[in-house]
């Protein structure tokens, strides 16, 4: 047994064995659990995906009913957790730098009143914090007949707001494709401009010819294909307003909850960031004359995001994940319509599996794009 | 190298872990040797399942997991009673981790065709109806096109509104709400306009309202939904819970109570046969046991430990008590009476 001494060759013979270990046991973990729910009678089958779903869901992206099928739910609940999910991300991450400097900053009140809320939010359990903001919300808010009136067409009740929004007509696509061929245009001008002033020395105008491209181009087109800009404003029926657009209390409760649940966790992640700079950097950059906002965004900033953006990772994920906690108050997502939809067809094994593969993929495209992000400041750090 | 060891462990440790999902043996063998039947009603139902004030579960729903105790082991105190929300309820019934379940499941087909469950005998005929405050104005369902109704998440009740409106071509829109306190608040709080439920659970949602008075309960009764005893499939525990609900409903209709049962045993050879098969030594009840291996003096543990099915019923649901539910000529009186509670011959 010579190649034993042989560093190499022990490593690879430990790892073959390891890996035919772990194949033969996978083979075992898959038969067993094939033949005990065979043993119970339980057979995987996908079929009644297609099937009538039969009941509502209290708020969607698309179009859906009750006829639908299973398979349209659950796309709706797919739909519907995205959506929170990206607005809590946005909202949690605002709200998480914003104390973040002000934690780690110089002013006494503020730091110790952001030091508060952070530890308020992260002892307290999110299912109480969000059944609280939903109770205070629905009893404090006035009911739909007596909804607040906010003008022009905006009402508050404690069902929903209630908002005006344009009707969608036939020459809007050209102003779309008008306005994403202005998108790339304002980009370019606006890299022009900065290799202008690198050449020269002179600085181009930005804002006027960007707001000015704009409005020409909304008025063009509109006059173009005569655009009637009409809006459908709610209006107070029987039992609730019709028409306009509207966002439900819920799901208002739950992207407060969540924005700042997890605004608390990243305020201590940007504190981390900001105290893990050099204070020298920073008298460095007061005695080059910068001016306060300066130092945060041209100095602090850019070295703390190297120590932030990794475990933000770790945040976000979580939260998507726990948008979940919905179903308490009667928001569709994807875990609620699950759960309706188990209790109808009783296919556990299968809708379960759909959900964890959907949030699986859901958690792999948040990791991707956060590591792309993380080599980019990290290239540009450097 | 590390991740490799770490895999490896953790295949183990699931291959054991799905392993013991082989070991289910009888489920009447497990709860005898534990000595307790573990039994799901819902944690906050006034009259059907609340815990009173030592924590223990009281209600109409509750009695039935003491008569699987009393037949079964004894002593109706040895049923297990947890409180859980409806859909976990199902998923630990169907992943064996609770004996049965006593809290106004409807039995529907689907539901009945899943292995996992089993439907056994229904306790009480309920129906679905809406809810409403008073200074709506609405006296009739029919009335309320464009309203919002307020639902638990997961229930048939989503189904039966879906079916309801759809077919009147009226449109609604839906509080799905899974959280208990959080639907009530929506609803008493005027977030929606109707509270839809079965019947009977309406009546008690009404009494943890602020004002019970400012609500009432609309005529239209929109579905059947007979709630059922659901139990882990094994043959011989659903035989047990069956009979023991018909020991409960033949004993009503001999007038035969938790108060005089002692008497009537004491007096037994001057008592009518079908009584004598229902009490006696050696009768149809003690062949039963001997068949199921439970205790020879089951049907007479049941009586006298938790009531007929009438006891039960009023005790929980009755006149003395906030529900004022009339059992009279509603589908839950006895057959004799023009319900549907009809006691199979126990012989």
């Amino acid at each position: 047994m010579g190649w034993l001494a042989n560093k190499e060759k022990r490593s690879f013979a430990i790892q073959l064995s390891l890996a035919l270990i772990l194949i033969a046991v996978s083979y075992i973990i898959v038969q067993n659990v094939r033949e005990n729910l065979s043993a119970v009678g339980i057979r995987v089958d996908f079929g009644f995906l297609s099937g009538e779903a039969g009941f509502d869901v209290n708020e969607s992206l698309i179009a859906y009913s009750a006829a639908d099928s299973y398979g349209r739910v659950l796309l709706v609940g797919l739909l519907n957790t995205l959506e929170l999910s990206v607005l809590c991300i946005f909202g949690s991450t605002l709200v998480g730098v914003v104390m973040g400097i002000v934690r780690a900053g110089n002013n006494w009140l503020g730091s110790r009143l952001a030091l508060a809320y952070v530890e308020l939010f992260r002892n307290l359990p999110k299912l109480l914090i969000l059944l609280a903001v939903f109770v205070v919300m629905v009893n404090q808010l006035p009911v739909v007949r007596h909804a607040w009136d906010l003008s022009g067409g905006i009402y508050i009740s404690n069902r929903a707001m209630y908002f005006p929004v344009l009707i969608w007509a036939d020459g809007m696509s050209f102003l779309l494709l008008g306005i994403l061929a202005w998108v790339p245009a304002v980009f370019f001008w606006g890299r022009y401009v900065s290799r202008h002033q690198d050449l020269t020395g002179k600085r181009l105008p930005v804002a006027w010819p960007v707001a000015g491209s704009f409005l020409f181009i909304v008025f063009f087109v509109s006059v173009l294909f005569g655009i009637p800009y009409q809006f459908s404003i709610p209006v107070l029926e029987r039992f609730d307003f019709v028409g306009g657009g509207r966002l439900s209390v819920q799901f208002v409760a739950l992207a407060v909850t969540l924005s700042i649940y997890h605004g608390g966790q990243i305020t201590e992640l940007v504190r981390g960031g900001i105290q893990s700079v050099s204070a020298s950097q920073i008298e460095a950059a007061n005695a080059l004359g910068l001016r306060q906002g300066q130092i945060t965004r041209l100095v602090l900033l850019p070295q703390a995001l190297r120590m932030i953006i990794p475990p933000m990772g770790n945040q976000y994920l979580n939260l998507v994940k726990n948008t979940s906690i919905g179903l308490a108050i009667g928001y569709s997502d994807l875990v609620s319509v699950m759960s309706t939809s188990i209790n109808q067809t009783f296919r556990p094994i299968e809708l379960m599996s759909i959900t964890m593969m959907t949030y699986l993929a859901i958690s792999l495209v948040v990791t991707a794009l956060l590591n792309w992000f993380n080599a980019r400041t990290r290239i540009i750090g450097n | 190298m590390r991740r490799v060891v770490v895999l490896v462990l953790v295949a183990f440790v699931l291959s054991f872990a799905s392993a013991t999902l082989v070991m289910a043996g009888s489920v009447l063998d497990e709860i005898k040797s534990s000595e307790k039947i573990i039994c799901l009603v819902n944690p906050n139902s006034p009259g059907f399942s609340t815990p009173d004030s030592k924590g223990v579960f009281q209600g109409f729903n509750t009695d039935f997991c003491r008569m699987a105790g009393a037949a079964i082991l004894g002593d109706a105190g040895k049923a297990d009673i947890r409180g859980i929300g409806f859909s976990d309820s199902m998923k630990t019934l169907v992943a064996r981790k609770a004996h049965m379940a006593s809290r106004s499941i409807t039995n529907t087909g689907t539901r009945d065709a899943d292995p996992g469950l089993a439907f056994v005998v229904t306790t009480f005929y309920d129906g679905q109806g809406f809810m409403v405050a008073n200074d709506l104005g609405v006296k009739s369902a029919t009335e309320l096109n464009g309203a919002t109704v307020c639902a638990e998440e997961g229930s048939t009740t989503l189904l039966n509104i879906a079916d309801w409106f759809g077919n009147r071509k009226m449109t609604y829109k839906v509080e799905n709400i899974g959280d208990k306190t959080a639907r009530l608040q929506a609803f008493y709080a005027g977030k929606c306009d109707v509270l839809a439920s079965d019947y009977t659970a309406l009546l008690s949602d009404r009494q943890l309202a602020p004002n019970p008075a400012g609500y009432s309960i609309l005529p239209e009764i929109i579905s059947n939904e007979p709630l059922t005893l659901v139990a882990q499939p094994d043959q011989d525990l659903e035989a047990i819970l069956f009979w023991g609900f018909q020991v409960m409903l033949t004993a009503e209709k001999y007038g035969i109570t938790s108060q005089n049962v002692d008497s009537i045993v004491k007096d037994l050879s001057n008592q009518p046969k079908s009584v004598k098969r229902l009490l006696g030594e050696k009768s149809a009840v003690g062949d039963m046991a001997e068949k199921l291996q439970i205790p020879s003096g089951w049907a007479y543990n049941i009586i006298k430990q938790v009531g007929n099915y009438g006891e039960v019923f009023e005790r929980h649901l009755g006149e003395n008590t906030a529900f004022k539910l009339e059992r009279k000529g509603t589908p839950n009186d006895l057959s004799s009476r023009g319900g549907l509670m009809y006691a199979y011959p126990i012989r």
